[in-house]
This record gives C-alpha cells, sequence and structure tokens, in this order.
C-alpha cells in the first residue's frame, strides 16, 4: 500500500483505530472501488440508454401516437407534407408567409444565430428583407410591416405568426388565389389559436396549416 | 410596456413551484437520511439488490478522500465512455447508415469538449446536433452523462449537509447516494415529466428522421428521435443540452405557451427545493428560509431587470424604417408562440439553475439582459445547478457567517459547529477558483486564441467581447448556455480543449472543496448555541448573505462588465 493510497485499507481487521467513539463502517479496498463503479456504470447505462426511453416511447405511443410522431401533416393523397410544429419554406404569392430564415428552413443546418442586438448586421439584415418583402409581398397598405414577419426566430423554424402579420398578407393571396379579401380574412381569423386561458400564450397563426387548408379551400 | 396581466402565469408557476418545494424538500431530505420514505415496498429490495453487487453498504461511511475518490471514479468512468463513444460514433450503434444522415466521428478535440461537457452537467456543446451527433450519441452516451452528473450534483450537496449532523468525519456512502438519486428522485420524476411532454406534443419515436414534401417542392427533413424523455432529464437534470441545435427554442422540443411553462416548472423544481432538503436533514424547518429569501431576492430582481429590457426598444435598430412597432423590444430571435414573460422566465430560470437551455436566440437580447445572465453565473448559486449550487450557496454563507464573527469578535459557528480556519480557506478556495477560470483563460484567448473580436463598431466589438466573456463564464459555471453570435468562433481546437479544462476545473475542484468543509464540520461534536451565537434563521441574516453575495460577484466580475456589455449600450 502507497503512501498516498486513497481512503482505502482493505478489510476491517487492517483498518486504523478510529479516531473516534463511533466507527464509520468498513471502508472499501482499492478494487472494491473499482467493482462499484464499474457495476454501478453498467447498471445506469441499462437503466439511462435503454430501460427509460423505451418505456417512454412505449407510453408515448401508446398515449398520443400522432404527438409522439412529430405531428406531421399530410395532404389529401397521404404524402407527408410537413410537421405541424416546424415552419417551411411558402415564399409563392398564393401562399401565406413563414417568418424569415438564415438557414431557409434547412433543419440539417440547425439553428442559426440572428446577429447580435448592437451589432450593424442586424440592421441591414432587417433592410433587407423589408425590401425583399415589399418588392414581392404586394402589401397594398402602405403601413409598417410587423414586426414578426421580417424578424428571424430563435429556432430558425417558427411556424407561427401574430394574426396582423398574416392579416397584412391577405391582400396579396387574395389576388393571386381569385377570392374576396373580406373572404379570405374570415378565413385567417378562423384559423386564429387562442390562449387556452387569457394571457397564457399569445394568439397565433399556424401558418404551414393555414396554407394547406386554404389550397383546399381555393381547391389547388 | 409590459402588459402587466401577462404576468399572471409567470407568476403562478413560480408560486406554486415554492408552494411544492418545502414538501419535495422534505422528501428529498428523507431520500439522503436513508428514512423510509414513499416507495420504499418496491425499490427498498431492490437497492438491497443493487448495494450487494456493487458490494457496498449504506453502513459504510466515507471520508471526505473516499468520497471523493469514489466520485472521480465514476465521473472518470462516464468521461472515458463519452469520448470513446464520440470519437467512434460513426460505426456505432443508431447511427443512420444512409451516407446523407450518416453522422461522423467527431474530431478529438470535440470529442474532448463535448464529453467534459456532459459529464460535468454543463452540456455546452460545440457542434450542430442535427448533423454532428448521432442518435445512439445522444441516447446511449449522453444520457448516462446526464443521470450521473446529476446524481452526483445531488450526492456532493447531501455529503456535504451531513457534516452538520454527524461527529464521525464521515459524510454517507457515495454509491448508496448516487443509487437512490437515480431510483428515488431522478427516474421516477424523468418518466412521469418525459410521458407529460409527449401529451404536450414533443416527440418520442426511435425514427431518426421523416422526409416531408412540402407545398413549394423539394423535401425538407424533420428530426426526430425520443426527444421527450432525453429533454426531460436534461432540464430536471439541470444538464441542459437540447435534441435540437436550437434546444427548447425548436417547436418539436417545446411545441407550446402551456409546454414552455411546464419545462420551466421542471427546471425549477429541485433546485429551489434543495434548501428545504437540507433543513428537513438538520432537522431545523426554520434554517431553509435564510438560502430561499436570498435565491428568491436574487432571481425576482434578475427576472424584473431582464423582462423590462426586454420590452424596451432596442436602439440598435432605429434606423430600419417601415418597422412595425412591438411590445417586445427585441423581437429577433424569439418565438412567436411565447409572451415576453414567459419567454423571460424560462430563459432566467433556466440560466439561474445553471441550465442553459434556451428558448430563445440569447446572443440577440438586449445587452442588460445578457449581463443579467451573465450575473447568474457569476454566483452560480441563485439556485444554481442539481445540488452543487445549494453547496455553493453554504460556501458562500460559511464565508458570511465568519466575517460576522470578526466583526463582533466572537467565535464563528453555525449550526452548533464551530467556523475554523480550515473551513474557511476551503470555501475561498470554491469561491475563488471561479473567477480565476473564468478571467485567466479569458485574458489568454482574447490574446492569442485569435477570437476574432474586432467588429465593425464598438458596439459590435463590445458583443463580441461579451460572447468570449459569455462563453467562458458559462462553462467555468457548468451552466451551458452560448451567445454564439457575432465574429467568435468557438469551434477551434484551442477553445475546445480550453474549454473542457475549464468545466473539469469548474466542476470538480469546488466539489472537492465543499466534501472538505463537510468533512471538517463532520470531525466535530454538536455544541449548544451561546449567548454569542449569530442567528441565522432571521430576516437579518438573509439580507445580509443577500449582500455579500452580491457584493462579492460584482467586485470580481465588474471590469469586465464594463468592457462588454455595459460598453455595447454607450
Amino acid at each position: 500500500m502507497s503512501a498516498v493510497a486513497v481512503p482505502s485499507t482493505g478489510r476491517p481487521t487492517d483498518a486504523p483505530t478510529p479516531r473516534r467513539a463511533v466507527t464509520p463502517g468498513p471502508s472499501h479496498t482499492r478494487m472494491g472501488h473499482v467493482r462499484a463503479t464499474v457495476v454501478f456504470l453498467v447498471l445506469t447505462l441499462f437503466v439511462s440508454g435503454f430501460a427509460y426511453p423505451l418505456v417512454v416511447t412505449a407510453i408515448g405511443q401508446l398515449i398520443d401516437p400522432n404527438a409522439a410522431n412529430g405531428s406531421l401533416l399530410t395532404d389529401p393523397n397521404g404524402t407527408v407534407v410537413g410537421s405541424s410544429l416546424i415552419a417551411q419554406n411558402t415564399s409563392a404569392p398564393y401562399l401565406f408567409w413563414e417568418r424569415p430564415s438564415l438557414s431557409d428552413y434547412n433543419t440539417t443546418l440547425g439553428m442559426i444565430t440572428p446577429p447580435g442586438p448592437t451589432d450593424p448586421a442586424l440592421g441591414t439584415l432587417l433592410n433587407e428583407t423589408i425590401a425583399y418583402m415589399r418588392e414581392y409581398g404586394n402589401f397594398t397598405v402602405n403601413a409598417s410591416l410587423p414586426f414578426w414577419l421580417v424578424s428571424e426566430s430563435g429556432s430558425s423554424i417558427d411556424p407561427d405568426l401574430t394574426p396582423e402579420a398574416v392579416l397584412v398578407q391577405v391582400p396579396r393571396v387574395a389576388e393571386a388565389n381569385n377570392v374576396s379579401i373580406a373572404n379570405l380574412t374570415g378565413f385567417v381569423n378562423a384559423h386564429l389559436v387562442n390562449p387556452p386561458i387569457p394571457y397564457l400564450g399569445v394568439s397565433y397563426v399556424d401558418v404551414l396549416q393555414l396554407d394547406i387548408d386554404l389550397l383546399a379551400w381555393v381547391g389547388k | 410596456m409590459v402588459d402587466l396581466q401577462s404576468l399572471w402565469d409567470v407568476l403562478l408557476v413560480i408560486g406554486l413551484v415554492l408552494a411544492i418545494a418545502p414538501w419535495f424538500g422534505a422528501y428529498l431530505g428523507r431520500v439522503y437520511l436513508n428514512r423510509p420514505a414513499f416507495g420504499d415496498v418496491v425499490l427498498a429490495p431492490l437497492e438491497q439488490a443493487v448495494y450487494r453487487l456493487l458490494g457496498t453498504s449504506p453502513r459504510r461511511g466515507m471520508r471526505p478522500r473516499e468520497y471523493m475518490f469514489a466520485l472521480l471514479l465514476v465521473n472518470g468512468g462516464v468521461f472515458a465512455f463519452l469520448y470513446l463513444f464520440f470519437f467512434f460514433q460513426s460505426s456505432l450503434p443508431l447511427n443512420p447508415t444512409n451516407t446523407f444522415y450518416h453522422i461522423p466521428n467527431m474530431s478529438w478535440d470535440l470529442a474532448l469538449h463535448s464529453a467534459a461537457s456532459f459529464t460535468t452537467n454543463t452540456d455546452f456543446t460545440h457542434f450542430t446536433n442535427e448533423s454532428q451527433i448521432s442518435m445512439g450519441s445522444e441516447v446511449i452516451a449522453w444520457q448516462l452523462a446526464m443521470f450521473v452528473s446529476a446524481a452526483t450534483g445531488l450526492s456532493v450537496a447531501a455529503a456535504m449537509i451531513r457534516g452538520f449532523i454527524r461527529k464521525d468525519g464521515t459524510l454517507g456512502n457515495f454509491y448508496v447516494d448516487m443509487v437512490r438519486s437515480i431510483t428515488r428522485i431522478l427516474l421516477p420524476i424523468a418518466i412521469l415529466f418525459a410521458v407529460i411532454l409527449v401529451l404536450l406534443g414533443v416527440p418520442e419515436t426511435f425514427k431518426n428522421y421523416i422526409i416531408a414534401y412540402p407545398l413549394t417542392g423539394g423535401t425538407q427533413t424533420i428530426y426526430l428521435g425520443p426527444v421527450a424523455s432525453f429533454q426531460s432529464i436534461s432540464l430536471l437534470g439541470t444538464n441542459g443540452g437540447g435534441w435540437y441545435s436550437a434546444n427548447a427554442a425548436s417547436p418539436l422540443a417545446n411545441p407550446s405557451a402551456v409546454s414552455n411553462l411546464f419545462l420551466v416548472g421542471v427546471m425549477m423544481l429541485i433546485p429551489f427545493s434543495t434548501p428545504f432538503a437540507f433543513s428537513q436533514i438538520i432537522r431545523r424547518k426554520g434554517e431553509a428560509w435564510p438560502y430561499v429569501g436570498t435565491i428568491v431576492i436574487v432571481f425576482a430582481v434578475a427576472l424584473g431587470l431582464f423582462i423590462v429590457y426586454q420590452a424596451a426598444t432596442n436602439p440598435g435598430i432605429a434606423s430600419v424604417s417601415g418597422l412595425g412597432t412591438s411590445t417586445n423590444g427585441y423581437p429577433v430571435g424569439q418565438e412567436t408562440r411565447f409572451s415576453l414573460p414567459e419567454a423571460s422566465l424560462f430563459q432566467v430560470v433556466s440560466v439561474y439553475s445553471n441550465v442553459g437551455a434556451n428558448n430563445m436566440a440569447i446572443g440577440s437580447v438586449s445587452p442588460i439582459a445578457q449581463m443579467v445572465l451573465l450575473f447568474g453565473m457569476f454566483t452560480q448559486s441563485t439556485p444554481g445547478g442539481e445540488g452543487t449550487g445549494f453547496a455553493t450557496l453554504l460556501l458562500f454563507a460559511v464565508l458570511a457567517i465568519f466575517i460576522a464573527g470578526l466583526m463582533v469578535g466572537r467565535t464563528p459557528e453555525y449550526l452548533g459547529k464551530k467556523i475554523e480556519i480550515g473551513q474557511v480557506k476551503w470555501a475561498a478556495l470554491a469561491l475563488l477558483i471561479h473567477p480565476a477560470i473564468i478571467l485567466i483563460p479569458f485574458s489568454i484567448g482574447v490574446l492569442w486564441g485569435d477570437p476574432g473580436i474586432a467588429g465593425p463598431t464598438l458596439a459590435a466589438s463590445a458583443h463580441n467581447f461579451t460572447s468570449v466573456l459569455y462563453e467562458l463564464t458559462s462553462e467555468a459555471a457548468n451552466n451551458g448556455s452560448a451567445l454564439s453570435t457575432g465574429s467568435f468562433t468557438d469551434t477551434t481546437p484551442f477553445w475546445n480543449v480550453t474549454g473542457a479544462l475549464v468545466m473539469l476545473v469548474g466542476r470538480f475542484v469546488p466539489i472537492w472543496a465543499m466534501l472538505q468543509v463537510g468533512g471538517l464540520f463532520a470531525e466535530q461534536s454538536e455544541k449548544p448555541p451561546g449567548p454569542g451565537t449569530l442567528r441565522t434563521a432571521s430576516a437579518t441574516f438573509t439580507i445580509y448573505l443577500t449582500m455579500i453575495l452580491i457584493i462579492v460577484s460584482a467586485l470580481l466580475f465588474l471590469p469586465v462588465l464594463a468592457m462588454g456589455p455595459l460598453a455595447q449600450i454607450l
């Protein structure tokens, strides 16, 4: 046994005389520590890496298969067109647009962070987005664009927009689809998701869901 | 301005957690006292069987040295396993064979940083989850570290607290503490919370990804996996790693305002209950309140500042024309579905509990809000990470009582145990190593690490400076959140290796000090309180402790704050 030996002194018979009245239990030998560590890690690995996720997956698939499989949306033919939780590129004139995405809604790139709050690049980015939207968005109102429509989200795939950011797009979408502005406004309002209890969350529109329903509504 | 009515759900969640905390903390205390507790019928025989397999028993108490040795063996084992798994993940299970989605091995420095990060409860990631870590690495390796590091933190706190009630110099049995942390706390609660998360819309499947065909053509990959179970233990154990690189900002990981508030509760549960576990173990109910008070005061001020400064208009984009107004002054990097107070609550709880998850791009929040987050990592104890956060607060208390004793010229004592030179030395070491491992690597890194700090304007440069400071603070506090903006690139070998060292020292040196302090208390027999004893269960002591905490942290870091976040708002 070396002088720097970590606490272990082996079996109780070798233990040094206790310094105090109350004797602690016998300490582990060094091999005892190795054994305990290895067994502990193997057991924990089995629990954390296999039992735990498998049990939760089994329960999850049983009680809410839709959510457990990613809240997928399918078109009438059964093709998966996306997830109701994820934004995608909808920048066609006849569709409502999502919030802009630095990764162009490409989830393989992960989250791309926007410039910092005091970085001049942030102003440049916003100006470019606004200019693009003004050119292709056909916003008949000459008012300011809603902040949420032109700002990057935290996840780069935020699928939701505030009601005003959707309503400001109504003239363009109505013209492209040959429907009246009044009818389309009513259609959008019917898609408004309100907080379950006042002020728990905000009112928003799930843009992908809206677009899928819109295509079905106008018969495309 | 913030709509005051929108604060109700935020206050409700905080109130609910504080209402549950005394009860849940008492349960935690019973777990670590090895007292009969709920679930004994099933779990007690199971634990006995595990102890036999391990070759240990609750009667085998360990002194600090042996406790630390066992702790390092277990955590070292996890570190080695993780490193090898990441380094060879290309040929290991749960990695798609499809060439486009196949995940290659990590480089040696990235594997080192990741293994250190997950073992130390930091979960700071220098990779993009979607393309650089396989499902096997996440479920098998990373998740193991989530359980073990959370259990380690709880065990250390329990061992240190036991110092106040023992006289034989021992602190308990490390293996028993670890087993009970998992069987009694982490595993059952993680399963329950994961199932609730599925009901709230979070995916839970072993399918890696699904290809979708969007409305305007092309394809979109939807990454899936056992997200709910991963997220549950990640936040419950104050780890903070996310399945997606956007973490809890990703709509798949955090689908609604309700799931957001639920996750806040998950993160707060154990850190806010630990003071009550302390009072249960030492059998003095009132002694929890100064700590709860300190935590709540600092946390409430931080949350208030964060919300107020996020609501104020960002002067940095005043020149952008044609932009509508918003109640949120910094909507860039925010998610639509959360109100401003809800998003802020998640972020402040996450950083102050050293979880490090984020539901927004924190690199885009206001400079003052960034400073608020930094301050939480400077104190790392309001409430701080699993177990170690409260243990750090106890070290602050030891120091505060010692200083108070010096001021009135009495021998300082706490809970019937004298605070001697040894305890003060170890406490000072633990509290001083923190600024040392932030500021020294920071200076080295800024000078030689090529962080790319220079920006086009002073404010932009200050922001890059803040990013570097935030990175090292987050690693030293074992937090894991990152600004990751500007021109600072942290994925080079220099920052991987530096970060790994900072995280390892920031984790295990304070733990060593905590066990030593506990051990020194455990060598003493309890003395009855005398006339000179400082009454710690009092409002005066609460305010005193809060002040000590704020002054110590503020003094150490004011110069770098002036060059970083404060320079941004000039």
